[in-house]
């Protein structure tokens, strides 16, 4: 029989591979989700993860460095994306372009993405591919081609990168400037993609030290999720890995945000047609036992038609259109984040006004049992959802096991869930979701000009 | 992200188990015809305790009446606003606490109804659905709501300058054919809209003789089918329920170039092309061939001139539109303001190259073996394959497309992907080119370029699908 992801009614402990580092102590609820995984580190300190799924003849592997925005400093912001995007351009072994070619070649798909936390790389592939896989990612981990003509190629094309997605879309203005403001000291404050003046400004010396201190094994978890026999692919890894040192571990992120005392206000002024406002919190970090808290709230407030902003803003009160809640999962404490887009006619300040009184009510008033019960459900259900595809386990796989601290904690998410009860609802909101504590940006359309310029050529 | 289409490539991972050919194989599927019309596909899938629905009704944004634009929308919003004993707020709440998902969405030529279950919740689920199908109430109010979101919908996708340029190349390429008129509508025809025409528009189309419905998951196929014969047996049908196929667009004949105003932009955003092939198509395999060497993945040509060799642009792609009448060929890309000709005529030239000298026999054995590759993870969850087996039936493609397709793609030779880059892909003279940027630093170097120069703000992109009096 395949092992594939297992849907564990009642309580049942999984039995994984006898090479497991870690034994899995199965959550305790009624319903658990557990991918079998089987774990070795490299004596350089690279970790390997591997999942198992035999039901198609293909792997997914996903490479994370735990390096990202918040591992840079200002004059050097957009880094470690910009990094990510020199990451393709050959090695030692294989020169540029023959990173993409060869991957495709062998019927494989190949990307990368870049986080405040982490950088991966991901490859999607026949499993005949992965001996290939495997000697590609080790040539650039090993030996990256850090030159004058792979950092200019991806500089420009950056560029264009950030103005596609902050300069010129409304939404991610309004996302840069509310990290901008509602962090003072923490790295989490510039986006990944970095200001446009330090894109112009990285040196190749910077990418050489970046690389060296963060591109190494000992600083990086490898995931292989689908057709593998996860032994001969341990040992397939040591071959191709296994020369590459270990390098010095980077310093801590010296984490000291201060208390905020009081709103911060910020408008954005851009060509659009609705107002819209974007309302973000403090939060806790991704390993805080409140994180469940924050994440039910995210659902009670605007998971479907039926949570109570999408009620009182959309239904009751047709103040808005669209509005969601969540709070960013983070290595660090990062932020809840409200948004809420305006009907015609209506301002960002009715959107905030019914914000606020629908936190208020819920500050005050217990949420019913069967209302908590519809939050925790649709959690799991997204949870189930996140894991249909191999690349989306090796993905999770990964993320818990560089931000939650080990991919075990994957497993404990609906147990956590299941844990929070309405008080705790109650308490988190009253004491952290109140206007003082938050930042808040406004969306100002400005008007579309009547005429276009040179409208006198229209017939 | 390292870009092309953004979040496209991101797609991933595992999916069919593979037969000894190398085809994929896929779950075992029960077809059955209703007396009423009702086209019905089950399939068993036990890898995870869900069940997927996927119904596709043949109508959408095509059968709009004329000053009726974004009705099919209008209608596939409010089917999920109020259903039979249920208020619209009573629904959600329902379909919630189950942890489920029912969402309705028109496109061009259909309407698709999707909803997704635990397995426990089967017959829940299942109720549910069918009250949206066949007892969605339409109530004045919710129709009221749905259109007043439905013209915010419609102001909001103009901030953002993918949107415009898309619906103003659609509208610049079509001019009043239905594929012209963006299926959300515009605000004067939504603004219009009610009650009666949402009705009109359900009784008219949504038959069982004009829909598919696709049930694959944790179930038995006796038991699906039994279910589904209890839900839908007796769904009445109508003989006029089947659309006529919207008529064939003319082609671009000589080159025309809009350019739509948007002042305070430092990016340009280019789409260009030409109607091409409809999805029933002979030439469908080569084109897909011929279009993953020119502008998919990471390798085409169109990345390699336009963002490898020169860094102008984040992402360069180009794609064959397959839609029930025929539909078109473009390419699509950006790049700040002061290289938009540069670009355009690049991407230009990229085309005109390849429509003359074909590939190599490099490219072509990288793309089929790209696309081989690529498939069974195109293919891996219930509703991917829920959705492909659909649209097989809808336009009318033959029922083994999934389960030939590897063999066919590694079968297509150097001469077809060349004849069908010849006749599909548009050359120089005969483009619609459509870009969205700063007039006033962009206008000047494009005149005289590609013909025929246009200016409009992006509101006055409508007044190109107004028929020609």
């Amino acid at each position: 029989v395949p092992r594939r992801l297992l849907v564990l009614v009642a309580l049942t402990a999984l039995a994984s591979s006898s090479t497991a580092a870690h034994a899995l102590t199965p959550p305790p609820t009624t319903k658990a989700v557990v991918l079998p995984v089987v774990t070795r580190d490299l004596p350089n300190g690279l970790r390997i993860l591997v999942h198992e799924d035999h039901s198609a003849p293909v792997v997914s592997s996903y490479i994370f460095f735990r390096t990202g925005s918040r591992n840079e400093k200002l004059g050097q912001t957009g880094m470690a994306h910009l990094f990510e995007h020199m990451m393709f351009n050959g090695g030692k072994k294989f020169g540029p372009g023959v990173f993409d070619d060869t991957i495709e070649s062998a019927g494989g798909s190949t990307n990368g993405y870049t986080t405040r936390d982490f950088t991966a790389y991901l490859n999607n592939f026949p499993r005949e591919a992965l001996p290939v896989v495997l000697d590609l990612e080790s040539d650039r981990m090993g030996a990256l081609a850090i030159t004058e003509k792979n950092l200019e190629q991806e500089r420009g094309i950056v560029m264009e990168e950030r103005r596609l997605r902050v300069d010129n879309s409304v939404r991610g203005t309004m996302w840069e400037g509310l990290y901008l403001h509602a962090f003072v000291q923490a790295p989490y404050r510039w986006n990944p993609v970095g200001f446009m003046s330090d894109l112009e400004r990285i040196t190749l010396a910077d990418a050489k030290a970046f690389f060296t201190t963060y591109y190494a094994p000992n600083n990086a978890v490898m995931v292989l999720a689908g057709d593998v026999d996860a032994d001969a692919a341990f040992e397939l890894v040591a071959q191709y890995f296994g020369n590459i040192p270990r390098q010095e571990p980077p310093a801590k992120v010296p984490w000291g945000e201060p208390p905020q005392d009081g709103e911060r206000r910020i408008t954005v002024q851009k060509r659009a047609e609705l107002p819209a406002v974007l309302m973000a919190y403090h939060g806790v970090a991704a390993t805080d036992p409140e994180r469940a808290v924050f994440d039910v709230i995210g659902q009670l407030l605007a998971g479907g038609d039926s949570s109570r902003l999408s009620l009182d803003l959309v239904r009751a009160h047709e103040v808005a259109t669209v509005v969601s809640a969540d709070l960013q999962w983070g290595i660090d404490p990062e932020l809840f984040v409200i948004y809420a887009q305006a009907r015609p006619g209506k301002t960002a300040l009715e959107l905030t006004a019914r914000v606020d009184a629908v936190l208020s009510t819920l500050a005050d008033t217990d949420v019913t049992p069967d209302e908590l019960q519809k939050a925790k459900r649709q959690l799991r259900a997204d949870y189930v959802r996140g894991l249909k595809r191999a690349g989306g386990k090796a993905d999770q796989l990964g993320f818990a096991e560089v931000v939650l601290g080990s991919y075990t904690k994957l497993f404990e998410l609906p147990a956590q869930w299941d844990a929070v009860d309405a008080a705790s609802v109650r308490r988190v909101i009253g004491e952290r979701l109140t206007p003082p504590k938050r930042t808040r940006v406004v969306l100002d359309p400005l008007a579309a000009a009547a005429e276009p310029v040179g409208a006198e050529a229209a017939q | 992200v390292r870009g092309l289409r953004l979040a496209a490539l991101l797609a991933c991972a595992v999916g069919l188990a593979q037969a000894d050919d190398g085809e994929v194989r896929l779950p075992p599927l029960e077809r059955v015809t209703f007396d009423n019309g009702l086209r019905v596909i089950v399939g068993e899938d036990h890898e995870l305790p869900l069940v997927q629905v996927y119904l596709l009704v043949g109508a959408g944004a095509s059968q709009d009446a004329p000053g009726k634009g974004g009705l099919a929308t209008l209608t596939a919003a409010t089917l999920t606003r109020g259903a039979g004993e249920r208020s619209a707020e009573e629904l959600a709440r329902a379909i919630e606490s189950l942890g489920g998902a029912i969402t309705a969405s028109a496109g061009r030529d259909g309407t698709i109804v999707d909803a997704e279950f635990l397995a426990e919740d089967l017959g829940a689920g299942l109720g549910l659905l069918q009250d949206v199908v066949l007892r969605p109430r339409f109530e004045e109010d919710e129709v009221r709501r749905a259109r007043d979101e439905q013209l915010a919908a419609i102001r909001a996708a103009r901030e953002n300058p993918s949107n415009v340029v898309a619906e103003c190349f659609d509208a610049w390429l079509y001019g009043d054919h239905p594929y012209g008129r963006p299926a959300i509508g515009r605000p004067t025809s939504v603004q219009a809209l009610g009650q009666a025409d949402v009705r009109g528009f359900y009784e008219r189309w949504y038959r069982p003789n004009n829909t598919i419905l696709v049930l694959i998951g944790d179930v038995t196929r006796a038991d699906a089918v039994a279910r589904l014969k209890t839900s839908y047996g007796s769904w009445e049908g109508r003989p006029d329920a089947v659309p006529a196929r919207p008529p064939v667009p003319p082609s671009v004949a000589k080159p025309r170039l809009l350019l739509v105003d948007d002042p305070a932009s430092t990016q340009t955003q280019i789409r260009f092309g030409n109607i091409a092939m409809p999805r029933a198509n002979p030439a469908r395999m080569p084109a897909s061939v011929g279009n993953t060497i020119l502008g998919g993945g990471f390798t085409s040509r169109l990345v390699e001139e336009l963002r490898v060799k020169r860094s102008l642009t984040y992402g360069a792609w180009s794609q064959f539109d397959m839609r029930l009448t025929t539909g078109s060929f473009q390419i699509g890309t950006f790049t700040k303001s002061a290289t938009t000709l540069e670009t355009l005529q690049l991407a230009v030239e990229v085309l005109q190259k390849f429509r003359a000298g074909g590939p190599t026999p490099e490219e072509l054995t990288k793309a089929r073996a790209y696309l081989r590759g690529q498939f069974p993870l195109a293919l891996e969850t219930a509703e991917a394959i829920a959705a492909r087996l659909a649209e097989i039936e809808f336009y009318g493609l033959p029922q083994d497309d999934l389960t030939t397709y590897r063999t066919r793609v590694a079968a297509v030779t150097d001469a077809q992907v060349k004849s069908t880059a010849e006749q599909w892909m548009p050359p120089a003279e005969h483009l619609a080119i459509a870009v969205v940027g700063k007039a006033s630093e962009i206008r000047e170097p494009l005149e005289g370029a590609y013909g025929e120069l246009r200016v409009l703000t992006a509101e006055a992109c409508a007044s190109l699908t107004e028929p020609v009096r």
